[in-house]
């Protein structure tokens, strides 16, 4: 009873609910602009939240998140442009129903599926993170160790493209994170004498470097595109519609808090799957393609099913399921907290608090969503010679206020060029932020191990949880090997 | 180059990996017999090598020299799909890309002698010349939002960014 009083004294302030709201409207109109994308968003608010209390502050970057996933299904489904990688599954339904006149209907289709996976998934946050944080409190170094090794290789051997691409990204990013001051000798680590570097690379500017600034070259680099309008033509979902498409969007739910909950897997792979399952399923298959509105639940349903699922290993185990999750594991440290099973201990009411935003969170972004269908033209509309000196702006107000030092300015603009040197080589930026980010944790934990057992190896093999996660482990690098030759070969036969 | 130096270059099927590869393999060359004996240092004393400040960055480095050497095999033996190449652009004029360049600078190089709203305003105006923004009122933005989220920044969410010039 205390303790639920203090959840409700944490979650009842105003500015919860202004940060939750705000952050579902900056997610739907961000997603909703081709070129811009959620996770640009929630990096470029993450220093907007240095004074707000921790609450708030994860709510925003979480409402930005659920936004920009429903945003990203609108360009899809209206101009062929799929605001993520996730939304490309939308638009196959989507915007042959737009083109037939249908794009009111589709929008809210995507809408209604969106909302309803979102809270399916946040029903599944609440029990599992609890359940696996319990659990995850009789883990000790070594088993987190292979517990972060497993979620390395699970990251890259389900990275999309190249897996050698994801491999070296992923050590790039490791290698970056130990740039600095060694935690238990306090040696120099490739700080060539700077003292900037010694208390290792700042996360939020290479957060922005990583993933706003290449956005920005690429547009002043490539030819301009003639800009297309769309509008939300025809008439919207009937309950009839709505009722027998229910099925596929609870199957695509789950899907989506099953993938979600797996470190690495993704939006994209959920969409994919789920929407293949409701083909398979519906009477109406023949019309998947086509422009069927089922086809569009089940893309939508699948995509933001993920959502609540990815913060249950980020929550529980402190372990980033993508890029997202790695970015709001940034906002906790900002904010001094570490997410895992001792949050679960000692900030239990923060966490509730966080649970019943998250909940919240849906409500608004049925409300947010159906005005964007309304408006979606006004914000669609904005040229982005005018949006992104903008975005530019935000990214070098939000580097310089890390530390205020041009330094993170530089630092900000490096990672941009190599962001951009990334996408134009293919090499994926995802296993690049979560080695940066992983790369401590592992080297904290093998070092651990190793004082603990005064130097014996034997403790990485010391019990049944192990054994499990070393299995998981090698299980995973398996499976990349048998995807990387299987790859190989369907590319040599259509070759 | 001799007609066999060409069919060579042809052999290769996704040149873009061979060159990535090699860039990759020679930073990671440099990691490894430059960077980390000479820029990390380690205690004289250690009980296990693995201890050692060294230990993860070697190992990571090799690691990079193999995937790189991997790469660049990948990118002689297995070609790209050319028609959903997502690294290729259509390249525009020069002009803008300089420009867009220079805003960079004036960011980095004023910010604080100047101060964030003047820095701000400035790039702003140029990043607007640099893919021209004809419609003269949008250039209102160019100064309104450097002030505006200056403000925000400094009143409402106490973040001290440099305000004026010097």
């Amino acid at each position: 009873m205390e303790n639920l009083t203090e959840v409700l004294q944490l979650f009842l302030s105003i500015d919860n609910f202004i940060a939750i709201a705000l952050g579902v409207v900056i997610g739907v109109t961000v997603g909703s602009i081709p070129g811009l994308t959620a996770t640009m968003a929630v990096a470029l608010a993450l220093p907007f939240t240095f004074s707000m209390q921790p609450v708030a502050a994860i709510l925003l970057l979480v409402g930005i998140y659920k936004g920009g996933m429903y945003g990203g299904s609108i360009t899809a489904i209206l101009i062929r442009t799929p605001g993520s990688p996730a939304s490309a599954c939308t638009l196959l339904d989507g915007y042959p129903m737009a083109q037939q006149g249908n794009a009111k209907k589709a929008l809210k289709a995507a809408l209604f599926s969106s909302v309803i996976a979102d809270f399916i998934s946040n029903i599944a946050l609440i029990f599992f993170a609890a359940y696996l944080a319990k659990i995850a409190l009789n883990f000790g170094a070594p088993e987190f160790f292979w517990l972060i090794c497993f979620s390395l290789t699970i990251i890259i051997s389900l990275a999309s493209g190249s897996m050698v691409k994801g491999l070296l990204a992923a050590l790039l990013g490791i290698l970056l994170s130990l740039v600095g001051l060694d935690s238990v000798f306090g040696s120099q680590r490739l700080t060539f004498g700077n003292y900037n570097l010694m208390d290792s690379i700042s996360f939020i500017p290479l957060l922005i470097g990583l993933f706003a600034i290449p956005e920005i070259i690429e547009f002043y680099r490539k030819k301009a595109i003639p800009h297309i309008k769309a509008k939300a033509s025809g008439v919207g979902m009937t309950l009839a519609e709505l009722k027998r498409c229910m099925k596929s969007i609870v199957r695509g739910s789950l899907i989506g808090v099953i993938i979600g909950a797996i470190p690495g897997t993704g939006a994209t792979a959920a969409a994919f799957i789920s929407y293949s399952d409701a083909r398979r399923r519906s009477p109406n298959k023949a019309n998947f393609g086509k422009g069927e509105v089922e086809g569009v639940a089940a893309a939508e349903a699948g995509n933001n099913g993920v959502a609540g699922a990815t913060l249950i290993p980020l929550l529980s185990l402190g372990i980033p399921g993508d890029v997202i999750t790695a970015i709001i594991l940034g906002a906790f440290m900002v904010h001094g907290l570490t997410p895992g099973p001792i949050m679960f201990q000692e900030n239990l009411s923060l966490i509730y608090a966080l649970f019943l935003g998250i909940m919240f969170s849906s409500l608004i972004l049925l409300v947010v969503g159906n005005a964007a269908i309304k408006y979606f033209s006004l914000i669609a509309d904005i040229p982005k010679s005018i949006l992104f000196p903008i975005v530019l702006m935000f990214c070098v107000y939000g580097a310089y206020a890390v530390n205020n030092m041009t330094f993170d300015i530089w630092l900000m603009l490096a990672f941009g060029v190599v962001g951009y040197l990334f996408n134009r080589t293919g090499i994926p930026a995802a296993p690049f932020l979560i080695g940066f980010i992983l790369g401590p944790m592992f080297e904290d934990n093998l070092r651990r191990s190793l004082l603990i057992s005064n130097g014996d190896m034997s403790i990485f093999v010391r019990g049944p949880i192990t054994w499990f996660f070393i299995a998981i482990t090698f299980g995973s690098i398996a499976f990349a090997i048998f995807r990387f030759f299987k790859d190989r070969n369907a590319k040599l036969i259509s070759n | 180059m001799s007609s066999s130096g060409l069919s060579n270059v042809k052999q290769i099927k996704d040149t873009l990996d061979v060159i990535t590869g090699v860039v990759l393999l020679l930073i990671s060359l440099v990691l490894a017999f430059y960077l980390v004996p000479n820029y990390i240092g380690e205690p004289s004393i250690l009980q296990n090598p693995m201890m050692s400040p060294r230990w993860l960055p070697n190992i990571v480095s090799w690691l990079i020299l193999a995937f790189s050497v991997l790469l660049i095999l990948q990118g002689i033996l297995v070609s790209s799909d050319t028609e959903n190449d997502e690294r290729k652009i259509v390249k525009g004029p020069y002009r803008r890309f300089i420009i867009m360049l220079i805003a960079f600078l004036v960011y980095v190089l004023l910010f604080e002698t100047l101060g964030a709203i003047l820095t701000g305003i400035l790039a702003t105006v140029l990043l607007f010349l640099a893919h021209p923004v004809r419609v003269w009122w949008a250039y209102g933005f160019a100064l309104a939002f450097p002030v505006g989220v200056t403000l925000l920044f400094v009143n409402v969410m106490n973040v001290p960014l440099p305000l004026m010039p010097y």
